[in-house]
């Protein structure tokens, strides 16, 4: 052992200085660390050993207590939790992280806040008390907003004297604001009153009580009006930048990062406004920039669609296409100068804030405007001493919206070619208008767009999008601009390279060195030069656009890789503000819920004041600042707020500096997939997503049913894109396949509250003759009727209907349905209540008017598998199927059993509260195995499955036991949780011989076929743990020895007939 | 995969288990093996124990294959692996043991080289159904992967 050991130190010996020589710049951070790895960590012992070995650490493959000086390991089993001296020596045990920490700091980190979790809890150490710190402060960050509102509002209480530091701050805050206000007498006003407001809007995430109180007395002093005012000044309180990661390959307006000035108000800080992120976020014109692409896309998907289909067919002869680009002539401006027309002419410039003395920043200015030479960019005060008469105006957001729609439904009118850039500005493509000259259309679009929007706006015409674009650069303002292909040098010669798109300052400032000005100057160097000192793609690049070649094709719509949020203004913290975090988080996910996507990697960044940096320059502002980084990946892509907040506090954690020192917060999650596609997007128990997966299980059947018999097009379907989460869940083939076509057509369409249960064609059904109906309604036990009705009810909803009715009851009621619609509205109230007893249906009316008795058929079949939620075979009714064409049964035979786990896999734990399997026909229910047992594999459907309804209904003490194990076993998936449950249950009530002895063995036994049947050729290891676990509960009870004894020649017979072998069931010692 | 898994150190042997189940890859992609069977044999060329290893390869899975899941279940099964000798029979000495590859249909010699290297076997069967205990189960999609034993039933070793 002893030679060993040494051998392995040589080793690794050999191998550091190896790769410690071969890379000398690497800090040696874990001097003096020897690690000994114990069990599972991620990342795995291998590669902490290879993080090691590069920066100067020891790794033990032995644990001794003289050589290791950490253990590291993500989990400890109990054993060693409870005998932990004897286990690590007293030496720190560590997850980790903190050594992925440490070399991403390149320092080495404080063990202590990675000390194992468990251990934390377990052991009231020194070191767990500086870890819990933290969670004191946490919740001291209430009471510090509470004193901020009383401090607001004049009422200055020391609420706390032991805070001192935030005592001291507060005070200071106090005085600042007190500046403010002798700065500008109505600011106060609306100063006091924001605060009151401000109050109530908070109660969105959870405050503690005494908040409440605060508002309470509050509220009495508020009024509608002063609500209305506060929304008003909004864009004043807390415009700030945005950086917006979500489209950050669209380079708008150069830098994704600006800064704004705001004015100077304490509260715009992050300390004093408890909805700090929620109103930068509102306020931020970037931040509309930003999301007004989902919004587009939202819009125009069909389009953008098909466009890019078609897309792949020309793309070949792009090169002699002429393109257009639109661009709308100082869009913000304009479009708020519309309600001004008083105006018109004058300067104008649009910023958040007008106060005379205030640091904001223009965000854009009219061209009377920058003939003064006001720029983007400039302060208020500079502007205004440039042009005293300037006029400054808010952002109107709404109508931004409106004119950037209007712009776009004309764009899309002409051409269907149309690559969006920015909610202001696009690329036409209008190769397929073979016939018109570019330059009519150019100028048609543009009166037209005028027309509609009451702003101008600028074309230029060239034959790629580089050349048109640098057209339009001409063409402004109000103007459209040809440039020829010949013409392309000579336009190009003179022009300054920072005018080109991708070259900045920091690129053109290189380029100055070289003195190269112009792109005539850039053109004589070569490109394998240009590629030297630029790199490869820029220097292509460069050689490219100074030759005016651009071979960018229009539409190319590049995914967004990754989705973030950012706020670096007004960051001042005193603690852990965690619900800024929190908010953040919130911001993150609605944005990646808004582009329908989920991601794995999230990046935390942080801007932390250098050491040396005063306070910024401008007010609230980052000043100068070190960037620091930390991410994590987890394995499953997620948008869960929980999540996401989890992760950030977890990463903010790992920074470990003084939150005083932060100046910008920003969540960045990358590494994206699709939320349609991710298998197991984490859905919350809610009846809703319940309904929605059941539901698009069901609408894959029935389109599978339609596609199979060819009666219907597929488009006219037109299957919601949700049918793609369950599809993969159930991973089933024929499934898969068949349901390629529909997929393709579908628009994920998560938003939806309540998803449609199935697509029935209740046209073609009402059209049915008299006699066919009736006889159809029959089969379904009078509800096809009912559904008519609620159609014709509702008929006049193009959209369609959701409608609540128990099937169980619809034969009873189905007369008094029919008669009167009041008594159906009245009757679906009462029935809402007790939603888990009825079947949710929107009826989606689709045309077709083709009444052929085979997609009648079919059409039927689909309400019987809808009115059956839980999708089984053996729920539908027999004697349905026998009336069904031969086709279409063998059809229902061969998709239904496909879903028997279907649900399982999105869904997540459930509780009481959820919706029930459904449809069970009464038969089935009375007498257990009367209908053919052949398809009776259905008890384990439905989450929860089916038979814990079942038992939970029946009479039987013994079955209703079962359900509470399963509840108790959190709901498990698996009956050998259950099982396991039993046995630890002491108290076994299935001693008890009771009437009904034999009918709950038979049930019992019933659900062990069941479940045989389902997991035998998939999981025979928990069918063999479930049988060990039920002979050691037929030693205690009668009850599982008859079960026992009944199931287990089924089970070998089954083994048998799968694996060609008998159970080996160990004898119990 | 991050765990621990043991190898064999001999050069030849490991080049004999590289090339079967690199050799068994290309079928199995295809999903045409059912099973898998490590057998060993004690010196009268009785099988004694066999390792199934039953695979349910879903084709129309494509690419989108979740990865994470994919590793951890593997990762649990190869842990799971490693800890169940107590459920293996001591096996007497001087045993053999070979791979053999159930497939769904015989490959066609013709149509891939990589069928060359696999030539039908005839190793004697028990005459009675085997015990079985199951070691691990696996559903990931699109792999489903089952490990089971197989011991000789106690009426095939009193006639056998």
């Amino acid at each position: 052992m002893v030679v060993k050991n040494k051998k392995l130190q040589n080793q690794f010996d050999a191998e550091a200085s190896n790769s410690t020589r071969s890379d000398s710049s690497v800090k040696l951070i874990f001097h003096g660390v020897s690690i000994f790895v114990d069990g599972f960590t991620v990342p795995s012992s291998q590669e902490l050993r290879q993080y090691m070995l590069n920066h100067g650490g020891r790794f033990e493959n032995y644990f001794s207590r003289h050589r290791v000086t950490h253990i590291i390991c993500s989990n400890l089993p109990d054993s060693k939790i409870k005998n932990l001296r004897s286990f690590s020596s007293g030496l720190p045990v560590v997850k980790p992280t903190w050594i992925l920490d440490s070399v991403a700091a390149n320092k080495l980190l404080s063990w202590v806040p990675y000390q194992l979790d468990q251990l934390a809890n377990n052991q009231p150490t020194l070191s767990a008390f500086f870890t819990t710190k933290c969670k004191p402060a946490d919740e001291g960050a209430f009471t510090n907003a509470i004193c901020e509102v009383k401090h607001e509002n004049e009422v200055l209480c020391l609420k706390d004297a032991s805070k001192d530091a935030s005592f001291s701050e507060a005070g200071n805050s106090f005085e600042r604001r007190k500046q403010a206000t002798e700065e500008n007498d109505e600011l106060m006003y609306e100063n006091t009153d924001k605060t009151v407001t401000d109050g109530p809007s908070k109660s969105y995430s959870e405050e503690p009580e005494e908040v409440k109180v605060v508002e309470q007395s509050n509220l009495q002093e508020e009024d509608e009006s002063m609500e209305n005012y506060r929304l008003q000044s909004c864009p004043e309180q807390s415009t700030s930048s945005v950086s917006s990661h979500c489209f950050d390959n669209h380079g708008i307006r150069g830098s994704p990062t600006s800064t704004v000035i705001g004015p100077s108000k304490h509260r715009h800080s992050t300390l004093g406004d408890p909805n700090f992120v929620e109103n930068y976020f509102k306020n931020s014109r970037l931040h509309f920039i930003g999301t007004w692409r989902n919004r587009y896309r939202n819009r125009f998907p069909s389009l953008s669609n098909g466009f890019t289909k078609s897309h792949s067919n020309v793309s070949a002869g792009t090169q002699k296409t002429p393109i257009i680009h639109i661009d709308m002539d100082c869009f913000f401006v304009s479009v708020v100068i519309r309600s001004h027309p008083e105006l018109n002419g004058k300067p104008v410039a649009v910023c958040h804030s007008d106060n005379p003395k205030g640091t904001a920043e223009i965000s854009s200015a009219n061209y009377p405007a920058r003939d003064y030479g006001i720029k983007a960019g400039m302060f208020v005060r500079d502007a205004k001493s440039l042009c005293p008469q300037l006029v400054i105006l808010p952002y109107n957001f709404e109508a931004y919206e409106e004119v950037a729609d209007q712009f776009y439904n004309i764009l899309h009118k002409h051409c269907n070619r149309v690559q969006a850039v920015s909610c202001d500005e696009a690329f036409l493509d209008v190769t397929d208008l073979e016939g018109k000259d570019p330059q009519l259309l150019a100028s048609a679009i543009r009166k037209e767009i005028s027309e509609a929007t009451g702003c101008t706006a600028s074309a230029g015409i060239a034959e790629n999008m580089l050349m048109a674009r640098l057209a339009t650069r001409t063409a402004k303002p109000n103007g459209q601009c040809y440039i020829h292909p010949e013409r392309v040098d000579e336009y190009l010669d003179q022009l300054p390279i920072k005018v080109l798109p991708g070259i900045g300052h920091v690129l053109a400032e290189k380029l100055k060195i070289k003195n190269v000005r112009t792109c005539g100057e850039l053109c004589l160097i070569s490109k394998d030069s240009l590629q030297k000192d630029f790199g490869i793609k820029t220097g292509e690049m460069l050689w490219n656009y100074s030759r005016g070649m651009d071979n960018r094709l229009v539409g190319m719509i590049q995914e967004s890789k990754s989705v973030g949020a950012e706020v670096n203004w007004g960051v001042r913290f005193r603690d852990l503000q965690h619900h800024f975090l929190l908010d953040l988080c919130k911001e993150v996910s609605l944005r990646l819920q808004g582009c329908g996507v989920q991601g794995r990697t999230f990046t935390l960044k942080i801007k932390k004041r250098r050491k040396d940096a005063g306070e910024a320059a401008k007010f609230m502002g980052c000043g100068d600042c070190e960037n620091l980084s930390h991410s994590t990946t987890v394995p499953l892509a997620t948008d869960d707020i929980e999540v996401l907040q989890r992760i950030s506090k977890q990463l903010f954690g790992s920074f470990h500096i003084d939150v005083k020192d932060i100046r910008g917060v920003g969540l960045q999650v990358s590494r994206l997939e699709s939320a349609g596609n991710s298998r197991q997007a984490p859905e919350r128990n809610s009846l809703k997503s319940w309904l929605m997966s059941a539901s698009t299980s069901s609408k894959q059947r029935f389109d599978i049913n339609r596609i199979a018999k060819e009666c219907v097009d597929s488009e006219g379907k037109s299957v919601g894109g949700n049918s793609g989460v369950l599809r993969i869940a159930s991973g089933e083939n024929s499934v898969h396949e068949t349901n390629n076509a529909p997929n393709g057509e579908g628009r994920s369409n998560q938003s939806s509250s309540v998803p449609p249960l199935c697509h029935l064609d209740m046209g073609v059904v009402e059209n049915l003759p008299s006699e066919l109906l009736s006889e159809l309604n029959e089969i379904y036990d009078g509800k096809l009727v009912g559904l008519i009705t609620k159609r014709k009810v509702q008929g006049d909803k193009s959209t369609g209907s959701a409608c609540f009715f128990p099937p169980e009851r619809a034969q009873v009621e189905e007369a008094e349905r029919s008669r009167n619609s009041a008594s159906v509205s009245l009757r679906r109230t009462a029935l809402e209540m007790k939603d888990t007893q009825y079947i949710l249906e929107e009826l989606q009316m689709v045309p077709d008017s083709e009444a052929r008795p085979d997609s009648v058929a079919i059409s039927t079949a689909g309400l019987e598998n809808n009115d059956l939620v839980p999708s089984s075979l053996s729920q539908v009714d027999t004697s349905v199927l026998q009336q069904l064409p031969e086709e279409l049964r063998a059809d229902i035979c061969e998709a239904l059993p496909a879903h028997r786990m279907p649900e399982g896999t999105a869904l997540g734990p459930r509780t009481d509260n959820m919706h029930p399997p459904l449809g069970i026909k009464t038969t089935t229910d009375n007498q257990p195995g009367s209908t053919d047992s052949g398809l009776r594999n259905n008890l384990w459907i439905g989450d929860p499955p089916l038979w814990v309804d079942k038992f939970k209904v029946s009479k039987l003490s013994t079955l209703n036991f079962f359900v509470d194990m399963y509840y108790k076993a959190n709901s498990a998936k698996s009956l050998s949780s259950i099982l396991q449950c039993i046995i630890a249950e002491s108290l076994h009530p299935l001693n008890a011989r009771c009437d009904a002895w034999n009918e709950a063995i038979h049930s019992f036994s019933e659900l062990l076929m069941n479940y045989i049947k389902l997991k035998m050729v998939v999981d025979i290891e928990e069918i063999y743990v479930c049988f060990r676990l039920l002979r050691r509960l037929s030693t205690k009870s009668q009850f599982f020895l008859e079960v026992y004894n009944l199931v287990f020649p089924h089970l070998q017979a089954s083994v048998d007939e799968n694996y060609g072998g008998t159970l080996h069931i160990p004898p119990i010692k | 995969m991050n765990v621990v898994v043991k190898r064999a150190r001999h050069p030849q042997l490991r080049e004999y288990i590289h090339s079967a189940v690199s050799g068994l890859l290309p079928s199995i992609q295809k999903g045409l093996v059912e099973r898998v069977a490590v057998t060993f044999f004690n010196t009268d060329n009785i099988p004694m124990e066999r390792f199934i290893f039953k695979l349910m390869v879903n084709q129309s899975f494509g690419s989108k294959v979740e990865e994470s899941d994919l590793e951890f279940s593997l990762r649990s099964f190869l842990i799971k692996l490693s800890v169940s000798q107590s459920l293996t029979t001591v096996l007497p000495r001087d045993c053999r043991w070979e791979i053999m590859a159930y497939f769904r249909s015989l490959p066609q010699v013709s149509t891939s080289k990589d069928a060359e290297m696999w030539i039908p076997t005839d190793t004697k069967q028990w005459q009675q159904p085997p015990l079985i205990t199951p070691i691990k189960s696996m559903n990931s999609e699109p792999l489903g992967f089952q490990l089971y034993l197989e011991h000789p039933s106690p009426a095939e070793q009193v006639s056998g």
